[in-house]
């Protein structure tokens, strides 16, 4: 079978956990868990006729966080940086954010999605997307269970390309 | 005038309440009512835990928490006595164990065997007799990833993929955080096992070990393990085949016997 690792980028309490719980163990908790900066998950995922092994690295935060070891970047297969859709100081400097994140782990391209959907009205959902200047590929919400599996997915394939 | 005529007339009417209730109609009112008092009291007696249990274990919670000393007070003699009796009973194990282990070792057939191989102290055989080391777990990782390429263990590790991965990450969160130069994680100590890494250039691999560990094993463990090493990164068909990577573990760690001394 093959194995990739990949990684989960973004700030504090933006749902990192609670996406890879959904997708993990099909579950949600409101439990925060605090780590040494990263949590590592596993799962085996069918894509194309295919088992893929994903090795899923929970990293709180980026390079611009001294405290997360930038060997933690290393050897990924594939990367997805998740922001709050609530709160805009999860991603008002997104660009940045993903210049680093492609900068540690020498990707090329980096999975955005965006968190929380179930805490926007339409509008509101509208008015963040539009602030945004990188392109969101998926919109999620862990507690709802929504497009959770589709943004795994979206980056299993990113991890076998 | 009017009040006195008010009372009158009231206390005739509770006369006539005690006439009916205590003189002839008593004994009709029991028959009817005491059967239905025994059966109210025969439910609430078979079903008082589901009526009441919920409240008495939320007062017995509040109660716990609010009076902790007290609890603790009330089951530290009994808990002292059962720790106390399983400390003796071990402490006697060990004993007979360390005495077998000195009547066996310091026979004139032992030290004169041991005298023309040399080794170690009188101490050193008895503890490494008594706490034999023991290979439990190998894991064979990528380093910068931490995917897992191999292993073998004694026990049946159902999250090994995630073992590797948190193992790497605490590797390099140690190696950055307290590293002054480049230098590696190299042991870690949990309980009474203890967890060595051997680093290589692409992987490392880590070891972990129950019991006593004393220079002689650590040697033959490290001179084993660059053994395997070599095999492995000559060969690197072995990277792509777990099976095959873990028979070679086997064979060089663990049918491979370790001479302790």
């Amino acid at each position: 079978m093959i194995a990739k690792k990949v990684l989960l980028v973004g700030n504090f309490g933006v749902g990192k956990t609670s996406l890879i719980r959904r997708f993990v163990q099909n579950k949600f908790s409101e439990d925060y868990i605090s780590t040494i900066g990263v949590r590592v998950s596993s799962k085996v995922v069918e894509f194309e006729n295919n088992e893929v092994k994903l090795l899923i690295w929970d990293v709180a935060g980026t390079s611009g966080d001294e405290k997360i070891p930038k060997a933690y970047f290393l050897g990924a297969s594939a990367a997805m940086f998740v922001f709050d859709l609530s709160r805009s100081e999860t991603y008002l400097t997104i660009e940045n954010y993903i210049e680093s994140i492609k900068d540690l782990s020498g990707l090329k391209e980096v999975t955005i999605v965006g968190n929380k959907r179930d805490l926007l009205t339409k509008e509101e959902l509208k008015t963040v997307t539009d602030s945004i200047s990188v392109k969101i590929n998926i919109i999620t919400s862990a507690k709802e269970d929504a497009n959770v599996e589709d943004a795994f997915l979206k980056l299993a394939s990113q991890a076998l390309k | 005038m009017g009040k006195q005529a008010e009372d009158n007339k009231n206390d005739s009417r509770f006369e006539l309440l005690r006439e009916l209730l205590l003189e002839d109609d008593r004994d009709k009112l029991a028959e009817t009512v005491h059967p239905l008092i025994d059966e109210k009291i025969e439910n609430l007696r078979l079903n008082f835990p589901e009526y009441f249990g919920e409240a008495i274990t939320k007062a017995i919670k509040v109660q716990i928490r609010d009076s902790q000393d007290e609890v603790v007070e009330a089951l530290y003699p009994i808990l002292g006595k059962l720790v106390k009796k399983f400390i003796v009973a071990e402490i006697t194990k060990l004993s007979d164990n360390i005495n077998r282990t000195i009547k066996e070792k310091l026979s004139i057939g032992s030290i004169i065997k041991r005298f023309f191989k040399g080794g170690n102290n009188n101490a050193d055989v008895i503890l490494q007799e008594v706490f034999e080391p023991i290979i439990e777990e190998v894991f064979v990782i990528q380093k910068d990833s931490g995917l897992l390429v191999g292993n073998f263990s004694r026990g049946n590790i159902a999250e090994k993929d995630m073992i590797s991965g948190m193992l790497t990450a605490i590797k390099s969160f140690a190696e950055e955080a307290f590293s002054k130069e480049k230098q590696n994680l190299e042991d870690i100590k949990f309980e009474t096992f203890q967890l060595s890494i051997q680093n290589f250039k692409t992987l490392y691999i880590a070891t972990v070990i129950s019991g006593v560990i004393n220079i002689k094993f650590k040697e033959n463990l490290h001179d084993n393990l660059n053994n395997l090493a070599e095999i492995i990164l000559r060969d690197r068909s072995y990277l792509a085949n777990e099976e095959k990577l873990s028979k070679i573990i086997q064979e060089i760690l663990i049918n491979k016997n370790l001479e302790p001394f």
